[in-house]
This record gives C-alpha cells, structure tokens and sequence, in this order.
C-alpha cells in the first residue's frame, strides 16, 4: 500500500495504483484528459492531466505516473491550473468550434474542459489557423472530420489493439498530422462505432446519427442490448418516444465499455416499419376488446402448444410456462437453428438471441425447425407463438399456417402473416424485463420509450389470458418477479425486482452454500 | 589548430585516408579495444568512463558513464545505438568524425558495447548524410574481416553485430526514444517516459544511446586513462568538445578544443575572426536550441557548461552559428521558428500546435502584419509550451524565441511601428504549405 | 478516397528483392527493417508506388496504416513520382546567413519555377531543406546522394548546365569505395 497526499488529503491506495485514477478519486471528478481511457494503453500525449508532485522539477502527466508512497501532489493549485488553461487553448487554436453543427456538442471534451478550465478570450488570428479535410467517410459507420481531431490517438490505440484490425494512424508530422484510414482501406471491422464512442470531440461521428437530434434532448435508460448471448449492456437514448441511438454501458464482466456495430444498429428495430400496430383478427384490423376476447375463447377452448422464443423476457417465459402447465399444452422453444451466426474473439456471439439461457434456465426444449412443424402440425388445438420470428423457416411458417395460430410479437413478418389471432407486443425497447446472458447472468433491462401504436406488455396480456382462467396472475412486474425467483429456487437472493445494475450471476452471488456443482 | 596532444577525436580530420582501417590501426586503432577486451570487465570499463567525466556530446550533456549504469543487471539482450542522426542547426561534427574516421567510432562503440553487454548495436545515421553511408557500411565491413566485430572478438568471447541504419528526414529522430521508435519501423516520435530506455527501450529491451562522438572519445579515454581526460578542459567540463562553426569568420569549420578555452580566443586566434566586411552581433554557440548571446556577452564566456550556463545559454551540441552584424534578428528566428514547425513530431499538443503558432505569428510580424500585442503573444505561446511537453523540442523552440526577443526586441518593435514589407522574391521556405 | 490497389507497373528488380529478403533476416524483427526496405525501392524507383507499398504490408506484416505512417513522417520517403533532378537547398540559419536566399532566387529564375514547383517537362524540381549538416560550407544543395557545398549563383549555373546535359557532377563530398 501506499500513502500519498492530494490536495491536502491524505489517501492510502495500493501499489501501481495510477496517480490519475487516485486524483479522480480525491476529487470527485477525472483530472482534465482527452488521451487517456481506462481500456487503452497509454499515450501521454494530450499533455493535459498534469500536476504537481513535490520534489518533480517539472509537472507531471497523471496518467503515467505510478504513486509512490509519501507522494504529495497538488491538482488545483494556479501553476497546475494556469498550465491545463495553456494546455487547453493549445488543443483550441486550430480547432474550428463549429459547435453549431458538430453533434459533439454537449457531449463535448473540449466544451466540457473549456467551461472548467478555459473561459479565455481566444488569441488567435484567423488567418494563423490550420484547416483540414472535413466530412470525410472513412467506413460505413463513421464519418470523419480532421479539423476537429485533438490527435488524442484513441481510435489508433482502440484500432491497433482492441480490435486488432490497425485500420487508423496518425500520417504526416507537425501540425499537418492528422487522423485517418490508410489510402484505400475503411474504417469496417464490427466495433467501428466504438471509436465515436471514445473520439472526445467532434472529430469522428457517427454516420446514423449525424444531424439527427441534439445530445442534450436526449434521455438515457439501462438496457441490454437483445442481439446476441452476450448481452452488451446498453444505454439507451430516447426522447419523446422515439429512440436515437445505442451506446455501451460498461461492465467490465460483460461487455467492457464496448459493444459491437451490429448490436447498436439493433434499435432501428423498435421503430421500422414492420412494427405491428394494431391487433389482427382473420387478416383484419381490431381493437384489442375484440381480440381479447378471441383470445380467451380460443384458450377456453384447448391450447395445443406453446412456442416460445429466446427473444421472450425470463417474466414472459415464466407465464408461458405457467400458461401451458394450466391448459396441458405442450410448451417448446425454437427453430433452434435461427439465430444463428459467426462469433468473433471480442463481443459477437453467435447465438444472436439474448435470452436463450433463459429457456434452458426453465427446461423449455429448443426444437429443430422441422420438428418444430411436426409439434405445430399434431398440436391438436389453438398454437400460441410468443416472441421471435419462428415463422422466417419456411417449414415453421407452413405449418403455422395451416395450424390455429395466435402470435404474440413485434413485427409484421412471415409469422403474423401466418397467424390467424396477431396479437402486438412491445418492442425490447419499450418493456422492462430480464435476459440470461451466455455467463448465466440475470441482466435487467428497463423501458426506455412507449409501446408503438397499440402495442401492450406481453407479460400484461399473458397475465389477464391466465386470468380468464381462472388462474392466479401477477397484479406487477414486481409480483411476477417474486414468483419467478420462487419457481427458480432463488429466494436466498435480493428479489428480482432489485437486481443490480451490473447483473447478477445467482450461483456466484448464493456462494458455495447455494449448493450446485459450485 | 587543435595542438597534437589534444586530437582526441580530430587526427585523422581533412585527411583522404584516414578513413581506412590500414592507416587507422597504424596510427594505433583498435588498441583500446585489445585492451578492453583482453583484460578488463565490463564493469571496469564503465568506471574509466565514468571516471573520465565524459558528458554526452550530442547536446544533452549527461555523464556517459553514468548512463552505462542504468542498464540493469542480468538483462538477456541488450541493444546500442550511435545516434549520427545529427540535425540540430549549426552542427555538422559528427558528419567529420564519420567521413574522416569511422573507425575510431567503430572502435569506440564496440569498446562501450562491450562496457553494457549489449550485443547488437545500430549506428543511425540521418539520410541526409547518405553520402557517406557507403563509407561508414565499408568500414563497418573492414572491422568484421579483420575480426573487430562479430562472434567470438580477438579471441574474447564477446559477440557483436553492428547494423548501419539509415535515417530518413527527421530531426526529432535525434531524441534518443524518437531514434529507437524510428529503427522499430515506427514513427521516430519521442516514447514517454517511464520506461526509460536504459530499461525498457528498443523492442522493449534495455537500450543505450550515445552520441557519435560520446563514443569516438572512448578510445583514448582508454588508452591514456581517465586522469589524462581529466587533465584536460575543467572540473565540470572535462576533456575535448568538437565545435561546428558557420557563418562568416574567417575560417568556418569543425574545431576540437579543450573545454574551458575562452570564447574570445578561440574566435580571434583559432577562427580568425569575422571575415573582411562582417562585424560580429551574436552567437549562437550550441545548435539553434540553444538562447542566442549578444556579442559583448559571449566574449566574456569560456567554453564550457558552467561558463555558458552562467552566462544564460547552454554548450549544446556545439553549433556556433556566428551572426554578422547586417543580420536581420527577426529573419532569423522565422527561419528558426520554420524548422520547429517543420520538425515537430506532432505527437503533443502544445509543440505541434504551438510551433506552428510561433511561426505564423513571427512570419506576420515580418510581413508587416503584425501588432503590439503579438509580442505578448509570442511569449504567452512560449509559456504554453516549455517544459509541458514528452520530449524537449518544445523547449527547443522556445528557447531561441524568447532570447531573440529578450535580447533583440528592438528589432521586433520596429517591425510594429514601421511595417517592412515583404523583401524576397521566392516564397521560402518549402512552398506546398505556407 | 482508395488509391488502385495494384499499381501494374511496379516491378522491382531481383538485385533490390534479393537486399530486401536480406534486410528482413537481419534485422531483428520485420517491422525494423521497414525504413531500409523502403529505401530499397525507393532508390530503384525514385519513390514507392502504391503497389511498392503493399509489398511492404505483405512482406513485412504489418498493416497498410502503420507503413503510410512512416511513409508520410520522414520527409525523404516519396509516395509520388519524382522529378528527374530533386534540388534540395538548405535555407537554415547558417546557409541563411552565408547567402541562401539569392541563391534559391537565382534557381528560381534560372529554372523559371518559385521553390516548392517542378518545371513543365519533369526534369527539375526545387525545394527548401531544412539542416543539412554542412553549416560551415554553406549555402548547400542536395541532390540525391550529392550534396554540393559552398555554392554561389555561377556554381549553381554549372551544376544546372551539368544537369540539362545529363550528367551528375562530381560533388567534393562524393565518396568513392575503393576496391
């Protein structure tokens, strides 16, 4: 261990803690930075983090400095402020501040430090500044503007090690260096929106959202991102019920501070065009008065089977179960085989739903497509399908529709086309619930938007079918998730409903005691 | 000039055959060497120079022997590098020692190999000297057939490969992290430290970096032991320097003079003094990056760190750039001010965008645009950028501006009040950028 | 933005190929011997076309960002074609002093070109240099491997006369190898 003083407090950290992790700890708030992030190696070019260790002749950056007991340093006093003003305007002479149509703006480093730090009247003439390429598209993502990059090198750093593609450099010397892909190579690997993510100003942005809404409109919900078993834990930015983008929450035992391009593209889903708006009854548009009532009678008369998805929430699946425990029905998931695709070495997984630990979590059986359609063919009565797109394998879809189908989903696609009740569901986006990632790990996900048109709360709907049965249901999420820990044997953990922001693993969190094969 | 007894680095200099392993061994060449490897350790080694007092000579000025003691102990692969990528304005001495005598740097890097136990070393010679690349990869080729280099040396045990790297037009691949950055096949831009080279440097291996002319001096160092370096130059200072000389003196050139010689005599006797015409108004004695003296201030130095570090200025790299009296001061520091901007590796902030800032301000000064504020501005831009930066260019820019200005401001003032205008005809420097 | 990938008319000699294959088995790992291989090429072709440099990525294993990343560092590395004759003359503080300004005046109008230009039909080019390490036989011109000293408007005309004939001359810091 080692004790130091900062600002006049005294801290004891542990060795090879770094100095600028132990000043943003005594502060409150991360000593002015641009090169330096936590998942990247070090660069120590921006010049910016430095401060004064007594004893140095010169200040010192921070972020390369190792403390070392009996370390006294000082982060606030005017040589060390003075210097970061210096510094700052440094980065500023020949940066274009066209804050007015850069989408940086208000999620901006240099805005963020100027209004700390800066507050000067600017020295330089106009005619002295340095202009360089603007907009240019450097992959299908990211689009790139050179005049405002303040050369902090993460998108190199990130390129070169976190991805390993090494797509960026820094070309030519001086004040002509610049940002950029190398002639006749793009910007394409799967994780290029993450360098958006970690560019502290303007420099690269994001092709999507470019020009599409003001950062400071925006609100941000916890999510999780639905598009593989990793479960990327996301944020997501919304406003007036429409959401704008994705970006990656860390959590250094999921995802990092990453996640991938494809996963973040995934909340074009919640508003495309396919979103079922209405529900559907023989092909037509109703109310949901009528279709619930379709609904209920078809359930009064027999339920066959049940097909859930690896799409469906844990709650969802819960009441699926329980749905087809109260009418005798068959209850199984699948096709197994969609879903599918390549994984990579970093976040893709290629199990591409987020809840398929969910199902084995419930000993709900994933069945082939074409055994799939054998079940729905010999189901004998009313077929429910909840969640997923089971209806894209062509054998599923067949047999969905010669069968009696209600769907409950999101989407307008081969399984509502074949379903003869259509029930619209919320989007991952516009209900809370959970997902079992690939570790195991219970994840909450919370509702960032409104249902489109009349969408409604599938574990709502399934509440009032178990309810026209006579069955008990759950009167909130709340209850339902107490009943979920109950049916799972987890009541030795805080209720679901208080699950952590960064997930849960139960076996890990019961301990050893918890029993298992721990 | 140099008297023969103190022709430690210079004997064999304006000769057309020095350069050849016949007439260097006949003078005596490799003896050291013998020596060394015959009968003393590593460590002893490192003590004579160490003793001898001999300080980097490439500008920095560090104890020599000190440095050797950085590297640690046990180490599995040690790497060597001569750094001859000399590009500090003003200094054109180790090119002499490489074109006239590449054998007493050979001699001397194999000997100070030797003292680290490093076993691959690299002479890094900037590209502009591709003229005399051939000569030094010859000499190189000499000292392997003659069994100087290579496994199993005279016999002793010791392995060395010595690479001749060529440069490529980059100043800042003189910084000694720039230089092993640059043989790594990056960018020769300054690493920031820690890790220090000695510990941590090429191919994240314990590395040393001495100048070429650092190591040219090893060789009589050991031959006449450290007591006679000693004997030589002053306390601090010890031994012979090799000073560049441009500008218009009667006799420019490379001079190796004892340390502590005064300024006023070697400018009279050994230069000559100005040349017909030329009267003298500054110098400046250490490479570019050093702050420019005033006439009646420099005949009152002796050549040495202490002597020139009292008078404000430093020994450097021993450039003395000798400015006549029709100088133009602020023509000369735009041409400064153009180098720095044109050298910065661009890495940190305040160099890249400050050097390119002091130009543009200087140049608008010059071209009659310029007003009463941006000489404040000159300094205020200085003090963004000295000592805040990875590696000392930044300071290298800073230091010649702000003693131009310190010491000539009249001239910058003058500048305000009556405008010049612009009296060139050719847009220079280098006309793609402005 | 893309440049072709394979330029059709690279080709490089088997002599240069053979230094390269050299180069990469003696220095210690591939990427170091980036800078000589570049001068490998560079020194048959005048500059190092597009395919010269996927060569390198291949050869050396590295990724196309970090070779344009040296290409476009070090000042004497060429991505493009060159004029026949590169005059590079040094207009630092020393040569400054001693007379360069005239001197790239002269060249200017001899030539009929401003510095940083290349003359209609490719033959001459003139540009500035910084340092060039010959402050006290200044002003100095590089051209190539020469490095032509203590120049004055007459010897610079003698040079060009030289030049337009086709010859290099002899430059006093020319060294010969001897046998």
């Amino acid at each position: 261990m080692a004790k130091l003083t900062i600002d006049g407090t005294e801290i004891e950290v542990p060795d090879g803690t770094r100095l600028f992790d132990a000043c943003a700890d005594v502060r409150g708030q991360a000593l002015p930075h641009f090169c330096y992030h936590p998942d990247l190696a070090i660069a120590g070019v921006c010049r910016l983090c430095q401060v004064e260790v007594e004893g140095m002749p010169k200040l010192t950056i921070a972020c390369n400095t190792m403390v070392r007991d009996g370390m006294v340093v000082h982060t606030r006093n005017d040589k060390v402020r003075a210097a970061a003003k210096q510094i700052l305007e440094m980065h500023l002479i020949n940066h274009p501040v066209d804050c007015p149509i850069c989408d940086q703006a208000g999620e901006c480093g240099l805005q963020d430090q100027y209004m700390i730090y800066g507050l000067y009247d600017a020295e330089v003439e106009q005619a002295d500044k340095v202009h360089k390429e603007k907009a240019q598209v450097i992959g299908p993502h990211v689009i790139l503007d050179k005049e405002r990059c303040v050369l902090c090198s993460r998108c190199v750093r990130f390129c070169a090690d976190v991805t390993g593609t090494g797509e960026m450099g820094i070309f030519n010397r001086g004040d002509r260096a610049e940002i950029g892909v190398a002639p006749g190579v793009e910007l394409d690997n799967n994780y290029s929106l993450n360098t958006v993510d970690i560019c502290p100003v303007g420099a690269l942005t994001s092709r999507d959202f470019r020009f599409e809404k003001r950062v400071w409109m925006l609100k941000p919900t916890d999510g999780i991102c639905p598009g593989c078993a990793t479960g990327c834990n996301v944020r997501i930015d919304h406003e007036a019920g429409r959401v704008y983008r994705l970006k990656p929450r860390r959590n250094d035992a999921v995802n990092g501070a990453w996640m991938c391009d494809k996963g973040r593209m995934l909340y074009k889903d919640v508003h495309d065009e396919h979103r079922l708006g209405a529900p559907r009854l023989e092909g037509a548009d109703t109310d949901w008065a009528t279709a619930g009532q379709a609904f209920a009678a078809r359930m009064a008369a027999g339920l066959g089977l049940v097909v859930a998805s690896p799409h469906c929430s844990l709650e969802e699946l819960h009441l699926l179960k329980r749905l087809a425990e109260a009418k005798g029905a068959g209850l199984v998931a699948g096709p197994a085989e969609a879903d599918r695709g390549d994984g990579d070495s970093l976040l893709l997984d290629g199990d591409r739903a987020p809840n398929r630990a969910g199902l084995a979590l419930l000993g709900i059986e994933e069945l082939p497509g074409a055994e799939l359609a054998n079940r729905i063919a010999s189901a004998g009565a009313t077929v429910l399908v909840a969640g997923g797109e089971p209806g894209d394998v062509a054998v599923v879809g067949e047999a969905l529709r010669a069968a009696d189908t209600v769907f409950l989903g999101t989407h307008d696609r081969a399984t509502a086309g074949a379903a003869r009740l259509v029930l619209p569901g919320a989007a991952w986006a516009e209900k809370a619930g959970i997902f079992v990632n690939r570790q195991g790990r219970f994840q909450r996900f919370l509702q960032a938007v409104v249902r489109t048109g009349q969408a409604r709360d599938d574990w709502r709907v399934l509440g009032e079918v178990l309810s026209g049965l006579d069955q008990p249901h759950p009167g909130s999420l709340r209850e339902l998730r107490g009943e979920l820990a109950q049916a799972l044997d987890l009541e030795h953990l805080e209720h679901l409903d208080n699950l952590p922001a960064g997930g849960l693993v139960p076996r890990e969190a019961a301990g050893p005691a918890a029993g298992g094969d721990a | 000039m140099t008297p023969k007894e103190l022709q430690i680095l210079s004997a064999r200099f304006g000769r057309d055959n020095g350069h050849k392993l016949a007439v260097y061994e006949a003078e005596g060449g490799y003896t050291a060497l013998r020596m060394a490897l015959s009968g003393m350790q590593p460590s002893e080694v490192r003590e004579v120079v160490k003793d001898a007092g001999l300080r980097g000579r490439g500008g920095a000025g560090f104890p020599t022997g000190v440095k050797w003691g950085f590297v640690p102990e046990g180490a599995d692969m040690i790497y060597f590098m001569v750094n001859a990528d000399e590009s500090e304005p003003g200094t054109f001495k180790d090119r002499y020692l490489l074109d006239y005598d590449p054998h007493q740097t050979i001699e001397g890097t194999i000997i100070s190999c030797f003292a680290v136990n490093a076993r691959t070393a690299f002479i890094y010679i900037r590209g502009e000297f591709g003229w005399l690349v051939d000569r030094v990869q010859k000499a190189v080729d000499e000292a392997y057939a003659a069994g100087y280099l290579g496994r199993n040396i005279l016999g002793s045990g010791y392995d060395l490969d010595m690479i001749v790297h060529k440069g490529a037009g980059a100043y800042i691949c003189g910084e000694e992290t720039g230089l092993i950055n640059s043989i790594e096949g990056r960018k020769g831009q300054p690493s920031i430290k820690p890790p220090f080279p000695a510990v941590q440097g090429f191919l994240d291996k314990p590395t040393i970096v001495n100048n070429v002319e650092s190591v040219a001096s090893v060789p009589w160092i050991l031959n006449n032991g450290a007591a006679a370096y000693k004997a030589i130059g002053t306390e601090k200072s010890c031994g012979t320097k090799l000073f560049s000389v441009s500008g218009p003196v009667k006799r420019p050139g490379v001079y190796e003079i004892p340390l502590g010689l005064s300024f006023r005599e070697f400018f009279h006797e050994w230069l000559g003094g100005m040349a017909d015409g030329e009267e003298l108004k500054a110098v400046i004695v250490g490479g570019s990056s050093v702050p420019v003296l005033p006439a009646a201030d420099i005949m009152n130095c002796n050549l040495d760190y202490e002597s020139l570090g009292q008078a404000g200025t430093m020994l450097g790299s021993g450039g003395m750039i000798v400015i006549p009296e029709r100088s133009d001061m602020v023509e000369l520091i735009q041409v400064l001010m153009h180098f720095y901007y044109d050298e910065s590796c661009g890495q940190c902030t305040p160099c890249r965008e400050g050097t390119g800032w002091l130009y543009r301000i200087v140049k608008r000064l010059r071209g009659g645009e310029g007003s009463a504020k941006d000489l404040d501005l000159i300094e205020h831009v200085c003090g963004g950028m000295a000592g805040l930066t990875i590696c000392p260019l930044a300071d290298a820019a800073v230091m010649p501006m702000r003693s131009f200005l310190d010491k000539f401001r009249p001239e910058f003032e003058a500048l305000i009040r009556e405008p010049v205008p612009a009296v060139s005809s050719s847009r220079w420097p280098r006309g793609e950028q402005e | 933005m893309s440049q072709p990938v394979a330029d059709n008319a690279f080709s490089l000699s088997d002599a240069s190929r053979a230094r390269i294959e050299a180069l990469v088995e003696r220095y210690p790992t591939k990427a170091s011997a980036l800078m000589p291989c570049i001068w490998t090429i560079q020194d048959e072709l005048g500059h190092v076309p597009p395919a010269g440099i996927d060569f390198l990525v291949g050869k050396l294993e590295m990724t196309p960002a970090r070779v344009h990343e040296v290409l476009s560092f070090y000042t004497m590395f060429r991505t493009e074609p060159q004029a026949e004759y590169v005059l590079q003359v040094c207009h630092n503080i020393s040569c400054h002093i001693m007379g360069a300004r005239p001197l790239i005046a002269h060249l200017e109008k001899r030539l009929g070109i401003r510095l940083g230009e290349t003359t209609p039909d490719g033959r001459f080019a003139l540009e500035g240099a910084e340092c060039l390490g010959a402050c006290g036989h200044g002003p100095c011109l590089q051209l190539g491997r020469h490095l032509y000293e203590y120049l004055t408007p007459e010897k610079a005309d003698d040079l060009l006369e030289s030049l337009k004939r086709g010859e290099i001359p002899r430059a006093d810091t020319d060294r010969e190898l001897e046998d």
